[in-house]
């Protein structure tokens, strides 16, 4: 075992069953991330990168595996309460749908996950929307800000607890090249600046260049 | 998670509002329903407070507030005037009470027979605010009492002349101001024509009175029957050792309670109406949070992603268990504050329209509405809770 490990998974196999029919998606992933790198992963669609990024967020249940650790915690076998407090407590995810919360305000959903831990305090989220360059958009609700925006509370959301990881799941994917950029030069800030370890998704080659690392996937496996 | 359920609620403020407007409505008939009950007997019970005597007696058998026709007879009285010990008589006064029924102030009121003579009972302290009690029938009934006048037959003639003079009622002025009744108003009774001499306070034991053997004359030719008695008892006796002592003097099929447990036994009498009120706003206000549970499971099918978006920043299943009972405690909790306003509403509505009717909207009937609601709302939120909880994460997340 090394701490020095964000990520550690070994053989991990994934299966996903509908109507009776079962269907392989992820043959036998190992994946090591060190702790403060940004792990960029491509790979064509339906090549199981979401499914991967699931499990490692304990959003998922793996079929069967040697091993997925993840933030020092072995997670198979965990219960769905501590699974739980490990999302809330280790993890950060960024989706490419945004997914904020419609019916409270831009800084309440950037508020949440401090809430969530008890740690609720307006300070540390005025500034986190000044530097994503939302200072003046706190009131408003998510619906009316524009897409790039909107992803940029997302991120703030994500790393408002200063997660030990940040998943991001094609993030740019539903903006334009220039949102998708400024997403992209935030997501390198914080990880210069913050030290934050990054998985993320994309299918981007122009993207892929501010990783330390960039993964392949194909068909359920990670090319060398 | 309050926050975020108030947010939650206000998002859909219509169906918001519906489902507590239905809470609401449900809270108003219970909190109605009960008030009216509640206030009537309380009522009641005040006024029959009010007569200047210990003792009450009952027929056995009868539900006291549904009691009709005069049971007891002259043995009855005659035993209660008589009854004594090494002293003297028990009964300092015994008061007949022979009920009638008369409509008056668009409602059927219970007429109280009561002898012209024993009213200073009925009246206590309260004041004659206008016109007489009784002046001429109480003639009459001395005359009846003395013997001079015997009743001529019905058919004959003469009867009305006889009568004539024992035409006359009493009322309070709660019935006078609602009836617009003025002093010589006439009403039926009866197949008779009454005559409204006396208006006194309100409080006395009844709304409408009228000379006890008018109302023998006319309902049992003169028969010495009542409906009831009040005894009064000679100062310095034990009410509970005295009731005892009638009691057994007059077996089983009388009733001797104290007037101070009147108001216990008119709640036992309307315990089996009272059943049937419960079990009917019971049934409106499971109606009721049945709605909110629709709500809130509408509500979890069309929130799924944001619930998947809530587990994926950690919140557990006792988070959103607690998400749903929030949201289902803040619809039920404004419907009892609705169903509050409402029930004072149509108590406003009813003190126009029925202003005799007493219905009490106070402590017990408030805090009732609030635990039912409380109570409710946690319940009809468990099972959208419970589903929520039970999503998987990531396929929560993946919906539309
Ligand atoms: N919840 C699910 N149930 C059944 N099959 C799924 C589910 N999610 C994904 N799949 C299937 O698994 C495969 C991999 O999907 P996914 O991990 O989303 O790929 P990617 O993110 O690389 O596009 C696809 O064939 C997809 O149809
Ligand atoms: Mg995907």
């Amino acid at each position: 075992m090394n701490d020095e490990l964000m990520i550690d998974v070994r053989d991990l196999h994934h299966a996903y069953t509908h109507g009776g029919v079962v269907e392989p998606v992820l043959h036998g992933i190992g994946l090591h991330v060190q702790r403060g790198e940004f792990v960029v992963v491509m790979g064509p669609s339906g090549c199981g990168k979401t499914t991967l990024l699931n499990i490692i967020g304990l959003m998922l249940t793996p079929t069967r595996a040697e091993t997925v650790r993840v933030a020092g915690c072995e997670t198979l076998g965990l219960d769905e309460a501590l699974r739980t407090r490990l999302r809330r407590d280790a993890l950060g995810f960024v989706f490419q749908r945004f997914n904020l919360l419609r019916t409270i305000s831009v800084r309440r959903n950037v508020a949440l996950p401090l809430g969530l831990r008890g740690m609720a305090a307006d300070g540390p989220v005025d500034d986190l929307l000044a530097r994503v360059g939302l200072a003046g958009m706190a009131h408003k609700k998510p619906g009316q800000l524009s897409v790039g925006q909107q992803q940029r509370v997302a991120i703030a959301r994500a790393v408002v607890g200063r997660p030990a990881l940040l998943l991001a799941d094609e993030p740019t994917g539903n903006l334009d090249s220039a949102n998708a950029a400024a997403v992209l030069d935030l997501l390198s800030e914080v990880h210069r600046a913050d030290g934050q370890t990054i998985v993320m998704i994309t299918h981007n080659e122009q993207l892929a260049v501010q990783a330390d690392r960039v993964l392949h996937m194909r068909d359920g496996r990670i090319l060398d | 998670m309050f926050a975020l359920a108030w947010a939650n609620l206000m998002h859909h403020k219509l169906r918001s509002l519906l489902s507590a407007l239905a809470v609401g409505i449900g809270i108003m008939l219970m909190l109605v329903s009960n008030g009216l009950a509640t206030g009537s007997l309380a009522e009641v019970d005040q006024r029959m407070q009010s007569v200047d005597a210990e003792l009450v007696i009952l027929p056995a058998q009868d539900n006291i507030i549904f009691t009709g026709g005069a049971p007891f007879r002259r043995g009855h009285e005659q035993h209660l005037c008589q009854a004594a010990d090494e002293r003297g008589p028990l009964a300092a006064e015994v008061i007949p009470v022979f009920f009638g029924q008369v409509k008056m102030g668009g409602q059927q009121q219970r007429l109280f027979g009561v002898d012209p003579r024993q009213m200073a009972a009925f009246l206590g302290p309260r004041r004659v605010l206008a016109g007489k009690l009784f002046e001429r029938a109480g003639a009459f009934c001395d005359r009846l009492r003395a013997g001079e006048a015997a009743a001529p037959s019905l058919s004959d003639p003469a009867y009305q002349a006889f009568i004539a003079d024992g035409l006359e009622l009493v009322i309070d002025q709660r019935l006078q101001r609602v009836g617009g009744y003025r002093l010589s108003d006439e009403l039926q009774i009866m197949g008779q024509v009454f005559r409204i001499v006396g208006i006194i306070e309100t409080g006395v034991a009844g709304r409408v009175f009228a000379p006890l053997q008018t109302l023998r004359e006319i309902a049992l030719a003169g028969e010495p029957s009542a409906s009831m008695y009040f005894v009064r008892l000679r100062p310095g006796l034990d009410p509970v050792a005295a009731a005892d002592f009638f009691q057994r003097g007059l077996g089983s099929d009388v009733r001797v309670e104290l007037k101070s447990d009147y108001g216990r036994l008119l709640r036992e009498s309307f315990a089996q109406v009272s059943l049937y009120l419960n079990a009917s706003s019971g049934v409106a206000l499971s109606a009721c949070f049945l709605f909110i549970l629709l709500t809130m499971y509408t509500t979890v099918i069309e929130r799924t992603r944001e619930i998947g978006i809530l587990k994926s920043l950690g919140v557990g299943r006792g988070g959103l268990l607690r998400l749903s009972i929030n949201e289902a405690l803040l619809i039920s909790l404004g419907g009892v504050a609705i169903g509050m306003v409402l029930a004072f509403l149509v108590r406003g509505v009813l003190l126009v329209y029925k202003p005799l009717l007493t219905v009490e909207l106070a402590g017990r009937g408030l805090a009732a509405a609030v635990i039912v609601g409380v109570v409710g709302g946690v319940l009809s939120a468990l099972y959208p809770g419970y589903r929520a909880a039970r999503l998987d994460p990531a396929v929560a997340l993946s919906a539309e």
